[in-house]
């Protein structure tokens, strides 16, 4: 922040210049009323009536210069430092490791990067305000001092306690509020919920259950509000109170003072205008105290994301990917998603560059795991895995990313068209290439079929993608970057039966000449693959043909048997996966 | 900070209110408040009672300067400056009263309003449903809501507050000197024209960072959901890079709101400078030529700050008025929509027994009611046409056929969901349309295809069911299907929060809570619509077995989607092309060769036993 703002000096000095100019313009304006009703008006001398009003316009219109002046380098500077350090966290959180974000939630991370910073700009912002301010407070502090004293005091010693209370009241209100918004947003679920679920609620006819969940959110929404407006009432007409129990201060006292010859009758005014002047600035110095402090917890949060350094970069020494044919080696890998509960250990196992491999294993058995560790979307926590014959951790990731592609189980796509999804990895793809990945893919005949071909954007008006059609993009997209070894990831689950056939003689010619590691449950997708490997307990239990495995393997019959029907270990009634944390991607 | 944001959110055009349509609201505004008449006209009185206090101030200064101080009577300025600090008192007393008065029945109101849309938003019927988006009857209940509840809590006292003062500022001013008024009034008109190009166009520029803040928290959604495809896929620097475009926009849009408020700001205040120059100008010419005094002349300095204020803040205020005008506008709009299904006058109780039966039944989604937009759907084609079938009571009865043929709308009409258009459901004798609401509810239930989970914990969910069940009735529903031991598997057994992090249930396990509510109902009739959507292995088995005890002993309709659920059930009826082409078992529909035959020839050789 202190960098975003040191980058625009110009704009500090600038703003800082305008603001003392502005005050000292505004401080002038009474002085020169009061002087044009003594020294002209009361004393008969027309001429310098006009004199001091004419003097009174030029100073206006360096007054109006500057107050433009300061507020646009003000918010200026305020936005520019919101939008830098929104960028610098957004920039973080990109490259930021897969066991962060798995911890981390979404809506979570997007307050961070919109509430929280928000709240710090309204500080930036009101950081010059408030110097203009105390200028101003300062310079009317000092002129009346200089009239008299006595006055002084007795016209603005009501003043402070108008700061006193904006404070409390800001301190105070913040929580009610925020309580109220979460009753709100308590509202806001119940509506949705029972107009989501309104085929349930007419089906059991709950409808009279619904409006009574609605009856109390609404009363507590109501409770909150109601004391939210205590402290309003309380507070706001404080706002027009004390300033004018100071302007009663100066009609009486300072009354008596002209009346005794001490003071002019232009000085009433002339006070008058000053107490009015400062009712905003001592409003607003309340503000910034509560803001601040709601600030410094928002750069609190923000300052630990920015604070965690991405756990997988690369190494000091990272060395290129060498040529080869993508060989996997793992080397004892033992490896937990945090706990002390090792979801791989003991894991070892050599894959052949261009081998097809599918890894199986029942629920749990750390299958999907094993893939996440070749391209470091986590680092084992002991042993090694090798991608020809180097250590991923001494490799530079992009190259080692660039290697490996993989296609997730849960799909993501971009809502951006088919094709810009298909070329992610290289945007500057040709359509050949394009058309290519999606034929291989299985998806080119679909995509043809939609409303816009390659350019259809997906999740737009309400358009969508079967969850078959959206793998086959995940598919062409992993594809297209052409990598070294392919990871499909329980990839065609949700592949319609009658259409997996397609796929499965395209992902044939996909598969050659790479490595292929399947994790699969379903025979017909394990039958792609040259070796099985079975999983269990967090290493290697058997390895073979299908066939091999399903004549010599109980443990391998009792996971298909699972799979295709019946009993799976503690399926029913338990929590999912417990060990591997939900990967959407 | 003032100037830096307008008052309210920005409205866009085509959510304004014409004239006619401002009056209709207003009207129907003045009859929903109707029962607060009393304290609304309290909080008025009160409202101007307050005006008062803060415009008698000024006056007060002129008479304490002109008949203490240049009048030279110390009595008199002492009498006046108690008079001024009473004054100032009760106007604080009535400032704190008129805000508390008007927050309370404003909220009371709200409250009220609340429950009243809710209401009405359970009691219309799915055919209303199928018209609307969700999100948008959401949005009804929240931002329109929250619009009006924003206008009470901050704009509703000062702009009627900013009206009185202004209109007050300008009575008094004008008795005092019409020739000083004149004056005065020569600023107005430039900050009047200032003010509404200031709303005008930062309206619309904060209606662009609006969208540019959409726009790049959009991108920030997607960088995040996606990050894993991101660095998988090793494009990090190009999603910063996309990032860095949105964000930027954001920026521009920003600034130019700021641009436009640092146009507006230095016109204001120089008006301010030229008014107070004209009054002592003007004012010492008049003084001189005895037409007015000094403290008339300090009285309108001072006044000045009650005509500028109030048209500044009128005009920023203009937004949340006119935000809420629109806002209650919809209410009373989605309010106006009439209710399909409804219960007849003098409708009576379902019999406890008896056959469902369907008669010449014909059936057309849409109508030609309006959406709450004012579009109208048309009426589509017709989905059902002279379909007859009788369930006996205790019969299970699959209805099959392909995806479109209308079998689903068959059990929607079965329950009530829609009323037909032609021909009649009746149950026992009774037409549905004949029966009461709560009757027809408790005695035939429908459990729709995906399990449906509102918040709270497995045990509320499963009450739903039945309103005021008993924790003994819930567990002996889950009982009752086999599946205390599923739920007591959960981290807090049926006390476990559905929504928690950690503990989502999966599909079907979601589906087994929402058979449970079935079993707590326990209907006479019970209407399935079969997911389509495939289980986990272990789950779907859990699933059957808690179907064949759910339909244990009940007349049950099920929309059948594999041909395994049909094949168990006494009776199976073809839907096809909106009509029911064959009924009869199992056996005898093989044997017959027909649709049903052929249905089962193809399903039994397909892989996966899953057909459309």
């Amino acid at each position: 922040m202190r960098q975003s703002i040191g980058s625009q000096r110009s704009w500090v000095a600038g703003g800082v210049a305008a603001g003392v100019i502005w005050t000292a313009a505004k401080l002038t304006i009474p002085l020169l009323a009061a002087a044009a009703i003594d020294d002209g008006m009361r004393a008969g001398d027309q001429a310098k009536v006009v004199r001091l009003t004419l003097v009174m316009v030029v100073v206006g219109v360096v007054q109006a210069v500057c107050t433009g002046l300061r507020r646009y380098a003000a918010f200026r500077i305020a936005l520019r430092t919101e939008t830098d350090l929104r960028h610098r966290l957004f920039a973080h959180l990109q490259r930021l490791h897969f066991a962060f974000h798995d911890h981390a939630q979404t809506g979570q991370l997007m307050a961070r990067a919109n509430t929280d910073i928000q709240q710090v700009q309204t500080v930036v912002i009101l950081i010059p305000l408030t110097i203009a301010s105390l200028l101003t407070m300062s310079g009317v502090l000092v002129i009346m001092m200089t009239k008299d004293v006595v006055l002084a005091v007795l016209a603005l010693g009501a003043l402070p306690f108008l700061n006193v209370a904006a404070t409390r009241f800001s301190h105070r209100i913040a929580p009610v509020n925020l309580a109220l918004q979460e009753e709100l947003a308590d509202v806001s679920g119940v509506v949705e919920e029972s107009l989501s679920g309104i085929r349930v609620v007419k089906g059991f006819g709950a409808e009279r259950q619904q409006i009574r969940r609605l009856q109390a959110e609404a009363d507590s929404v109501l409770d909150r509000s109601l004391a939210a407006a205590r402290l309003r009432a309380g507070f706001m007409p404080l706002v027009d109170f004390l300033p004018t129990v100071s302007m009663v201060a100066i009609l009486w006292y300072g009354g008596h003072q002209v009346l005794d010859g001490q003071l002019q009758v232009g000085d009433i005014l002339a006070f008058n205008l000053y107490i009015l002047m400062l009712i905003w600035p001592m409003r607003m110095m309340g503000m910034l105290v509560a803001q601040a402090s709601r600030a410094s917890a928002g750069a609190g949060r923000v300052h630990e994301i920015l604070a965690t350094d991405p756990a997988i970069a690369d190494a000091a020494d990272a060395r290129p990917l060498a040529p080869g044919a993508g060989a996997l080696r793992f080397e004892g890998v033992r490896f937990g998603y945090g706990g002390d509960r090792f979801v791989l250990d003991g894991l070892d196992l050599d894959i052949e560059g261009g081998e097809a491999v599918a890894i199986v294993g029942a629920t749990g058995s750390g299958k999907s795991t094993v893939a996440r560790l070749v391209p470091r979307f986590y680092d084992v926590d002991a042993g090694r895995v090798l991608l020809d014959g180097t250590d991923v951790r001494n490799l530079a990731v992009e190259d080692l990313r660039a290697a490996v592609g993989i296609v997730f189980e849960d799909t993501f796509l971009f809502s951006d068209t088919v094709r810009e999804n298909i070329a992610f990895a290289d945007p500057e793809a040709p359509m050949t290439r394009v058309e290519r990945a999606a034929r291989l893919a299985g998806a080119a005949e679909f995509i043809r079929a939609l409303p816009n071909g390659y350019d259809t954007v997906i999740g737009e008006h309400g358009f969508s993608l079967s969850g078959g059609q959206r793998q086959r993009i995940a598919i062409a997209r992993a594809v297209l970057a052409d990598p070294r070894v392919l990871i499909l990831d329980d990839a065609t689950s949700s592949v319609d039966p009658t259409k997996e056939h397609e796929i499965r003689a395209a992902l044939g010619e996909v598969m050659d000449g790479r490595t292929t590691l399947i994790i699969a449950h379903r025979p017909a997708t394990i039958a792609l693959a040259d070796r099985v490997v079975l999983i269990g307990e967090g290493r290697v239990v058997a390895t073979g043909t299908h066939e091999e495995l399903l004549a010599t393997s109980e443990a391998y019959r009792a996971v298909l048997a699972a799979a295709s029907r019946g009993a799976s270990p503690g399926v029913a009634g338990a929590t999912p996966e417990p060990d591997a944390p939900e990967v959407r991607a | 900070m003032r100037g830096g944001m307008i008052g309210g959110s920005p409205i866009e055009d085509d959510a304004k209110l014409d004239r006619a349509a401002a009056h209709q609201v207003l009207r129907r505004l003045g009859v929903m408040l109707a029962p607060y008449r009393r304290q609304v006209l309290l909080a008025v009185v009160v409202l101007v009672g307050q005006t008062a206090c803060l415009l008698a101030g000024p006056a007060l200064v002129r008479a304490g300067v002109d008949q203490g101080l240049v009048g030279k009577d110390g009595a008199a300025l002492n009498r006046i400056a108690v008079i001024y600090l009473v004054v100032a008192i009760a106007g604080l007393a009535l400032g704190r009263l008129v805000i508390w008065l008007v927050s309370r029945t404003g909220e009371r109101f709200l409250r009220a309003l609340r429950e009243r849309v809710f209401s009405h938003l359970m009691a219309l019927s799915l055919d209303f449903y199928d018209r609307e988006k969700t999100g948008r009857l959401v949005a009804r209940m929240t931002s329109d809501i929250d619009a009006l509840q924003e206008l009470i809590s901050q704009g509703l006292v000062m702009f009627v507050q900013n009206f009185l003062i202004f209109v007050g500022a300008v009575i008094v001013v004008s008795t005092m000197s019409w020739e000083l008024s004149l004056g005065v009034l020569v600023i107005v008109p430039p900050v009047l024209i200032a003010s509404r190009w200031f709303r005008r166009r930062s309206n619309a520029a904060y209606l662009e960072v609006r969208e540019r803040i959409g726009e790049n928290l959009s991108t920030l959604q997607e960088g995040l959901e996606g990050v894993r495809v991101v660095q998988a896929f090793g494009r990090e620097r190009g999603w910063i890079r996309r990032f860095g475009r949105t964000n930027e926009n954001q920026f521009e849009a920003n600034l130019e709101t700021v641009r436009i408020s640092a146009k507006y700001f230095p016109i204001v205040e120089f008006t301010g400078v030229i008014g107070i120059s004209v009054l002592v100008g003007l004012g010492g010419v008049l003084v001189d030529n005895r037409v007015v005094t000094v403290g008339t002349v300090l009285a309108f300095v001072l006044y000045l700050n009650n005509l500028f204020e109030p048209i500044q803040q009128l005009s920023q205020l203009y937004n949340t008025v006119q935000s809420s005008g629109a806002a209650l506008n919809k209410l009373f709009v989605l309010l106006d929509t009439e209710v399909s299904i409804r219960e007849k006058p003098g409708a009576v109780d379902l019999p406890t027994q008896g056959d469902l039966t369907v008669t010449d039944l014909a059936f057309a989604y849409g109508t030609e009611m309006p959406d709450t937009d004012g579009v109208v759907h048309p009426l589509g084609p017709e989905v059902l046409r002279g379909v007859s079938i009788t369930v006996a009571a205790g019969e299970r009865v699959a209805l099959v056929g392909p995806t479109g043929a209308g079998k689903s709308t068959l059990a929607k009409l079965m329950a009530r969901f829609y009323d037909p258009r032609e021909g009649s459901v009746s149950y026992g004798g009774v037409d549905l349309r004949n029966a009461t609401l709560t009757s027809l509810r408790a005695t035939i239930v429908v459990v729709p295809q995906e399990g449906f989970l509102f918040a709270g914990t497995i045990r509320d969910n499963v009450r739903v069911g039945r309103d005021g069940a008993t924790d003994e009735d819930v567990g002996a529903a889950i009982a009752a299907l086999g599946l205390t031991e599923t739920f007591a598997a959960f981290p807090d057994g049926v006390d476990t929060e559905v929504r928690e992090r950690g503990s989502r249930l999966s599909a079907g396990e979601k589906q087994l809570v929402s058979l449970a509510r079935a079993a707590l109902a326990d209907p006479t009739v019970l209407v399935l619509d079969e997911a389509t959507s495939n289980l986990d292995p272990g789950t779907e088995h859990a699933v059957e077995r808690a179907l064949d005890r759910l339909t244990d002993g009940r007349t049950v309709v099920v929309v059948a989607h594999r041909l395994s659920t049909a094949a168990r059930c006494d009776r199976i009826a073809v839907v096809d092309h909106g009509g029911v082409v064959e009924v009869g078992t199992h056996d005898e529909l093989i044997a017959h060769h027909g649709r049903y035959a052929s249905l089962y020839a193809a399903w039994d050789s397909t892989p996966m036993d899953r057909i459309a």
